[in-house]
């Protein structure tokens, strides 16, 4: 940083810009590709016809790829901030969304939810949503006290849960019924399919607000990296700003995780790449996040649309897939 | 003179245990005050209590005859710096990033810094002597020069008083001087209050205006450093045989440990 | 009560394709084993050895006995099997979802088809186990021939072969005039649903849906396949993958114009499936509101009621010439 003054503010807009510009990209792929073709021009004129009566092709763009793509990157952002999130709050950078138990409790309320014959949305989304809470409010209860701020006592409760919960899952899969199965597993595997445009509005409604908290407190993030003690001296209240934002992201976790199951590897992988390229101050990570999360989740959902060559595969197995590799491609970078 | 930081009664229980005893003492403006004593006297958690950070249990203390609980967070930041012992190693942020953080009492809520902001920054490092490693991050650097920069951030903060805990631990001599000299300089320099813990008796004597002398949460001795470095009172307080003479550098007291049980040669 | 079991050498000899003899024969190399098979004859001297040798669908020497009075069935479409022919109160166990007719759900349950309870089995001493041969494991048949129990493996892979497997099953268990009773019956109906269904002009379009998340459709290895095809209509998911799965997408372009649901899930995902799809105006299935929801268990079993399945599928693929007015939707 030289003495321009606003050079926070260029770095700010730039990598805002660059990034603003990819996740349109992705957009657009998203939109115009798809298991049963792909097109630009379709598109097109989808966006530009006024007329109500669509054809085939402008009716699954505008009304099955469009809330997917939409969701995908609301999934993306979420998570990605969320893993940012963790990782300033727990001072780790193996943090990721779902250290605090919240996917272990997700995933057997979802897991009920399915046994129970419930439909995806909003029966199995209420149970996982439910689930997640449920271990979230154990976590802080086992930590509390004065290990509360303490963020080895938080992560350490958060791992032990999410094992037990692991094992209650393992009961749960070995006890169901054989036709349901399948249908846990696709859940538990991370799937974009099954939201429609209303469910996605409702869930941009709840997460965009929290994405502006978010934001507000990312240069509070930058001083408690420096330490509690040193945070507070300088003007944080560290245990108001702790509480608010792992009250936000977990909120923003579990309502990802209970509309579509436990997607993995974005909240790790992601702010880490995005750290290693735009620098560790979280002014210019948060956005970055969010739209860099948003456009690598709808890159990541579009080819587990396109990639089988008959139907679809779910979603967190391309994440994985890709996600691995990178982080350790990350890992062997960060070394030298 | 009005003291600036005046400590009346204060007793501190830590988690139940208590540390501080109801200690009653005051430090004037512009002094270099050290807390000295031995390990579990209770000195971490007196300059913690002083910065605002641990809540006591007793008493009141006073920054400028108001009760240190009434200021508000961000205003007791403008006035009051604190360098923790150990900072974080593992941080990610260049020395110039992480100074300019030393501002953020001062900046609205995203704390976008301006040009003034960065002038400060840019003289905080100057001062500390840290402008040929400015852009290098927190974790590539030795220990002492990262207490330096944290030092650099707390000067941002432009403060009225600086608390330290234990800046000089696990720095090398060079460095130890270094930060004292510093110290030094805020005080005349900056008309600064300095307060902090050492765990160096003969550094602490060599600098101080005055010292005050913990021990198990008690005060045993408060004043300039030839009333305090007594042999007696520092003999009982550090439970070992001590030899205190005159410094051959300067008109200040120089204590020795003499040997234990060991014979004498 | 039949043979004694004999006890199990710790070489697995059975190979698939040996004959018992040749089993016998293996295990008599070793010196402890023919000391307890003499043994064993001598008590065996005393029972009635009316036990028949049939080759079943794998290939296998089966020593049945004359009229085995304790079977046991492998998979809930032989139960249905024996129900049919009348020979019920000959069953001992069956599998976990044998629920047609209802009584059969009061039979000892021995596990389901892909895991079954080996201990349960052999615990109801029965003198013939009938497994189908794409379903239950080779290693279950395995271990149960290990401990002396006869397995009997039918192969009903089509409708044809239904028909067969109940011609043969009556054959094994000396029912052959009722066996060749139902199927006569079951061949009639077909031939009059073949007549009725060649009145239509139109071959529908059908999307059968058998799964919802992910959806699954059924290939041309299926019974189902068959069934449409009979009943006169376009299986849409037809191809070489048995249970293909499908997006959304690809489902609505290939333009389905009757689309069946069915599923073990209650009605109300039904209803949220149905109401899912009519969003599509556009589809012929929606237009014409023929979406319909029918019980599985008639369509993808082994059974006599299969014809079941293939009328319901005529009545909903061409109710034009049923002259019995709207098809309904079953429960």
């Amino acid at each position: 940083m030289n003495t321009k003054p606003s050079s926070l503010f260029v770095k700010m807009t730039m990598v805002s810009l660059v990034l603003a510009l990819l996740f349109l990209a992705a957009m657009v792929a998203g939109l115009a590709m798809g298991s049963s073709g792909a097109s630009l021009d379709s598109i097109w004129t989808t966006l530009s016809s006024e007329d109500a009566s669509q054809s085939m092709e402008q009716a699954i763009i505008w009304r099955i790829r469009f809330p997917r793509v939409l969701l995908a990157a609301l999934v993306g952002a979420a998570l990605s901030l969320g893993g940012l999130v963790f990782q300033a709050l727990l001072k780790n950078p193996l943090a990721e969304p779902y250290i605090l138990g919240i996917s272990g409790g997700a995933a057997i309320g979802g897991i009920i939810g399915i046994i129970l014959g419930l439909s995806r949305i909003p029966g199995v989304s209420i149970t996982a949503f439910a689930g997640s809470l449920a271990t979230l409010v154990l976590i802080i209860f086992i930590s509390s006290g004065r290990a509360f701020l303490v963020k080895d006592a938080l992560l350490l409760s958060g791992v032990m849960v999410n094992a037990f919960c692991t094992a209650v899952i393992m009961f749960l899969l070995s006890i169901t019924q054989d036709d349901r199965l399948h249908n846990i597993i696709f859940w538990l595997m991370g799937d974009l399919s099954a939201s429609q445009i209303h469910h996605v509005i409702m869930l941009a409604a709840i997460l965009l607000p929290c994405f502006m908290v978010v934001f507000i407190y990312s240069n509070k993030m930058n001083l408690l990296l420096l330490g509690s003690d040193m945070a507070a001296s300088m003007g944080v209240r560290v245990r108001q700003v702790t509480l608010v934002l792992l009250v936000i992201t977990s909120l923003m976790i579990s309502l990802t995780v209970s509309q579509c199951g436990l997607i993995g590897f974005v909240g790790l992988v992601i702010p880490h790449l995005l750290r290693l390229l735009c620098g560790p101050d979280h002014r210019v990570l948060v956005p970055a996040c969010i739209l860099g999360g948003g456009a690598y989740m709808v890159v990541c959902d579009l080819l587990a649309r396109v990639l089988p060559p008959q139907g679809e595969m779910p979603g967190g197995v391309i994440t994985a897939m890709i996600g691995a590799p990178l982080f350790i491609l990350l890992l062997r970078r960060s070394k030298r | 003179m009005n003291a600036i930081l005046r400590i009346d009664r204060v007793s501190c229980a830590y988690p139940q245990n208590p540390v501080l005893r109801e200690l009653t003492f005051q430090v004037n403006p512009g002094e270099l005050f050290i807390v000295i004593g031995p390990n579990g006297s209770g000195k971490t958690t007196l300059i913690k209590a002083l910065a605002g950070l641990l809540p006591i249990s007793g008493g009141e203390i006073f920054l400028r005859e108001q009760a240190l609980k009434q200021y508000g967070q961000k205003d007791l930041a403008r006035q009051v710096a604190y360098v923790a012992q150990t900072g974080a190693v593992d941080n990610p942020f260049t020395i110039k990033e992480m100074v300019l953080m030393g501002r953020s009492p001062y900046l609205g809520v995203l704390g976008i810094e301006g040009e003034l902001d960065i002038e400060i920054a840019r003289q905080a490092i100057e001062f500390t002597g840290l402008s040929q490693l400015a852009n290098r991050r927190l974790d590539s650097l030795s220990g002492g020069e990262r207490q330096r920069a944290f030092i650099a951030r707390a000067i941002c903060q432009q403060p009225e008083l600086i608390l330290l805990d234990e800046p000089t631990a696990a720095l090398d001599l060079a460095h130890q001087i270094r930060i004292m000299d510093l110290m030094q300089r805020m005080k005349t320099n900056q008309g600064a209050t300095v307060v902090m813990v050492s765990h160096d008796i003969n550094l602490a004597a060599m600098y101080a205006d005055r010292l005050l002398l913990l021990v198990d949460g008690h005060i045993r001795a408060c004043g300039s450093p030839s009333q305090v470095i007594d042999e007696k009172l520092l003999g009982a307080a550090y439970s070992c045989r001590l030899s205190v003479d005159q410094s051959p550098c300067g008109d200040w007291p120089m204590v020795n440990q003499m040997p234990g049980e060991k014979s004498r040669r | 009560m039949g043979k004694q079991p004999f006890i199990a050498h710790p070489l697995q000899l059975a190979a698939p394709g040996c004959s018992a003899v040749e089993m016998v024969l293996k295990m008599m190399l070793f010196k402890r084993f023919r000391a307890i098979v003499l043994a064993c004859l001598l008590i065996l001297s005393n029972t009635p050895a009316d036990a028949k040798t049939f080759i079943d669908q794998f290939g296998r020497h089966v020593q049945v006995p004359d009229r085995p009075q304790r079977i046991v069935a492998m998979a809930p479409s032989i139960t249905e099997i024996i129900f049919a022919l009348g020979l019920s109160e000959r069953l001992v166990g069956a599998t976990q979802f044998s629920d047609y007719p209802l009584i059969a759900e009061t039979l000892p349950k021995v596990g389901s088809y892909v895991h079954l309870d080996v201990e349960k089995i052999v615990a109801l001493k029965p003198d013939l186990c009938i497994a189908v041969k794409d379903g239950n494991p080779i290693s279950v048949v395995r271990r149960l021939e290990s401990v002396g129990i006869p397995v009997y493996a039918v192969d009903p892979r089509n409708l044809d072969a239904v028909m067969a497997t109940l011609l043969e099953l009556g054959q094994l268990l000396d029912v052959r005039f009722r066996a060749e009773a139902i199927v006569d019956g079951m061949a009639g109906r077909i031939q009059q649903l073949r007549r009725r269904v060649a009145c239509a002009d139109h071959t529908p379009a059908v999307f059968f849906q058998i799964g919802i998340s992910p959806i699954v459709s059924v290939g041309t290895p299926t019974f189902i396949h068959e069934l449409i095809v009979m009943a006169g209509g376009i299986n849409l998911a037809q191809g070489k993958t048995p249970y293909p799965r499908f997006s959304k997408e690809q489902v609505i372009s290939l333009w389905p114009e009757v689309m069946i649901i069915t599923s073990m899930a209650r009605e109300t995902v039904f209803d949220q499936v149905k109401s899912e799809w009519k969003q599509w105006q556009d589809l012929p299935a929606v237009k014409n509101n023929r979406i319909y929801l029918v019980d599985s268990n008639v369509f993808d079993r082994a059974s006599p009621r299969l014809v079941e399945g293939l009328e319901m599928l005529a009545r909903l693929i061409h109710p034009e010439c049923y002259h019995t007015g709207k098809p309904e939707t079953q429960p």
